[in-house]
């Protein structure tokens, strides 16, 4: 059997490899997304000048592609945090090489969504009015408050797990990389030496972080499924709006960690650590939650179909036979019932069958949100006719920016910061030699990252 | 000839027209108007206040003015005229408005009266405390639960904020037991990548 330190050493090498090599490819892959996001840029510019007439969104359907985009992104954030404090929380053994993408895609998908907030703003000159101005009894002040409050914990759940790693980062980098670089891991290794009280700091604050950030995280997507529920809109009207985009939100959150795991698996060969059984227990937890999804789309739209009010006669018609019938059928048979049965299925369990039913799932989820938005507004509040939405070539421009952006804010973070978790890997694996048989980590494992092994 | 008379006759008649309307004017212009209120204002009680147009020069009444009362108003922090409604003076040069004050305190009531051809109108106001309740309506938007208000809201997230702020001092402790190590140690600067032992975790070197 191979020794531990062996393999601890190519455990180091792999994570260091996306920092110190760098291909062509990679270069070639920036710059298309600068490009796309310099595209959206000048889209954005013309909105700013001309005003959001440019776009499709009108005093009747006053939300589009962009709060469709910030609602799709507030739930992606959910891979991360959520999925990575729940599994620390249960002591997920087979967690720690995907805690890491998980915890930067939260972090990235909160940026990118809270940008879409401004952008919907014909004047983003006066969003500051919303703190000088804000009442606690708006929804729109919880969600300010939420999504700040989440941001910073996203980033602090991400930071501490990550101090042994920038202090490997800092030791191992020292003369091989730009000064800034090795500035960076020094500064957020916070003069880590893995002493014992440095361990017992670093335990407790872990621990503290992954029991505070889960209400935290389902507070957020609560609230914001509560801007909707509190508006007085008959498509809207439901009390389980918070409980079913919290299960959407982490439901399109597993779905992006598969693919972004895929990813990142494939172009810095991560396959000693991300491997079949990691896609799979994802896997399963994704059409675990596509049943949850499926449960709770039946219950909100048989009990809101079978009184039928008079603006939800219109809406589910809408939904189900007219304008956006495509859009639902596809989120229900192609978003929820196939990829929870390409998980199912055995001969379809694999990592490319379980990519592909993520990838469906996270496309299904955006379409969801669209739905949801527009569909919602397009019923009348007054005995008019409907009007319609479309998006012009500014908002897909500028939402186009936003997925590059997310993109190019995963390739630069995976560039600069540890990849995978080492010390926790490094952990698993010596435990591993030390009992083969024990299928479960030690709490104290979790809580104390530097000191499980000494 | 005809025509030489017809145009004679339509001179005169714009003539006049338009010396009838200097005159209607200039007098217009000349109008007293005074508001008249009730000598008691109470919280709920309809009130009629009445606006009194005389002509100035010969002080007699002037009917069919349409005059537009308000109210002088505030409204978290922002203050103006409240139009109440419009009235048209009778042959007495009357124009009565009912009026229902809502609040305690004083009401100050302004009529204006925009004369033919003028640009600005005529003014005139009154005032009057209302006495009673401190409030005739009060919304009834939401219920209202002992104890449930934003408060809770404030408590639970500065709790957060405050279990955030205590993560980072423990980051700071982490920091400052660096530090003293390094000064256990003899060095503040990175050490080589072979001296880090220690600093990565579990502790064993490649």
């Amino acid at each position: 059997m191979e020794e531990v330190g062996t393999r601890r050493a190519r455990l180091e090498q792999t994570a260091l490899a996306p920092v110190l090599k760098t291909s062509r490819r990679y270069y070639v892959w920036v710059a298309f997304l600068i490009a796309v996001i310099a595209w959206g840029v000048y889209a954005y510019s013309v909105q700013l000048r001309e005003g959001l007439v440019v776009t499709g969104m009108r005093d009747r359907i006053s939300w589009g592609l962009y709060i469709t985009t910030f609602v799709f992104f507030i739930g992606i954030s959910h891979a991360g945090t959520l999925i990575s404090a729940i599994l620390r929380v249960t002591q997920a053994k087979w967690r720690t090489p995907v805690t890491r993408m998980a915890e930067f895609i939260t972090v990235v998908a909160l940026i990118c969504g809270a940008m879409f907030v401004l952008v919907d703003l014909g004047r983003p000159d006066r969003a500051f009015n919303v703190v000088l101005h804000g009442r606690w009894q708006s929804p729109i002040i919880w969600d300010l408050v939420s999504i700040t409050t989440y941001l910073t914990a996203s980033i602090v759940y991400l930071g501490l797990p990550m101090v042994p790693d920038l202090a490997l980062f800092r030791d191992r980098l020292v003369g091989r990389g730009p000064a800034w670089r090795v500035w960076v891991y020094r500064v957020g290794a916070v003069g880590w030496q893995g002493g014992a009280s440095q361990k017992r700091s670093l335990g407790a604050a872990i621990g503290v972080m992954m029991i505070l950030i889960i209400p935290i995280a389902v507070s957020v997507h609560t609230v914001v499924s509560w801007i909707f529920a509190m508006t007085l809109r008959a498509p809207w009207d439901s009390t389980i709006f918070g409980a079913f985009f919290v299960a959407g939100a982490i439901y399109s959150g597993i779905a992006m960690l598969i693919i972004v795991m895929a990813v990142l698996r494939k172009v810095y060969h991560l396959e000693e650590y991300i491997t079949e059984k990691h896609f799979v227990y994802l896997g399963f937890m994704l059409a675990a939650f596509s049943l949850i999804m499926m449960y709770g789309n039946i219950s909100e739209y048989v009990t809101a179909g079978y009184k039928l009010k008079e603006g939800e006669e219109v809406h589910l018609r809408q939904l189900f036979l007219n304008q956006f019938a495509g859009f639902f059928w596809y989120y229900f048979v192609g978003g929820l019932v196939l990829p929870g049965l390409i998980i199912l299925f055995p001969w379809t369990r694999n990592i490319a069958g379980i990519v592909v039913a993520a990838g469906l799932a996270v496309v299904a989820m955006w379409v969801e949100r669209y739905f949801i938005v527009v569909a919602g507004l397009r019923v009348p509040l007054m005995p008019y006719e409907p009007s319609n939405y479309a998006p012009t070539w500014v908002e897909l421009s500028v939402v186009a920016a936003g997925f590059a952006l997310f993109a190019l804010l995963i390739t630069i973070f995976v560039k600069i910061f540890p990849i995978i978790a080492v010390w926790e890997v490094a952990e698993d694996l010596e435990l591993a030699e030390a009992s083969p048989a024990d299928g479960h980590i030690a709490l104290e494992g979790a809580m104390q990252p530097a000191g499980g092994s000494q | 000839m005809n025509s030489i008379a017809i145009k004679a006759t339509l001179i005169s008649i714009a003539l006049s027209a338009t010396l009838f309307g200097l005159v209607t004017t200039a007098s217009a212009a000349h109008i007293h108007m005074q508001v008249v209120g009730p000598a008691e204002l109470s919280i709920g009680h309809p009130a009629d206040v009445r606006a009194v147009l005389r002509s100035a020069g010969d002080d007699l009444p002037v009917a069919g003015a349409t005059v537009t009362f308000y109210v002088t108003a505030s409204f978290d922090g922002a203050n103006g005229l409240v139009e109440l409604g419009k009235a048209v003076t009778g042959q007495d040069g009357v124009a009565v408005l009912s009026y229902v004050p809502r609040s305690a305190g004083e009401h100050e009531i302004r009529v204006e009266y925009l004369t033919p051809g003028a640009t600005e109108p005529e003014v005139a106001t009154w005032s009057h405390p209302a006495s009673g309740a401190d409030q005739l309506y009060r919304s009834t938007a939401g219920i209202h639960v002992p104890g449930l208000n934003v408060w809770v809201i404030i408590a639970v997230v500065s709790t957060v904020w405050l279990i955030l702020f205590s993560v980072a001092l423990r980051v700071i402790a982490i920091a400052r037991a660096g530090d003293d190590a390094d000064i256990a140690a003899g060095h503040s600067s990175p050490r080589p990548a072979g001296a880090v032992s220690s600093s990565t975790g579990a502790g064993h070197q490649p």
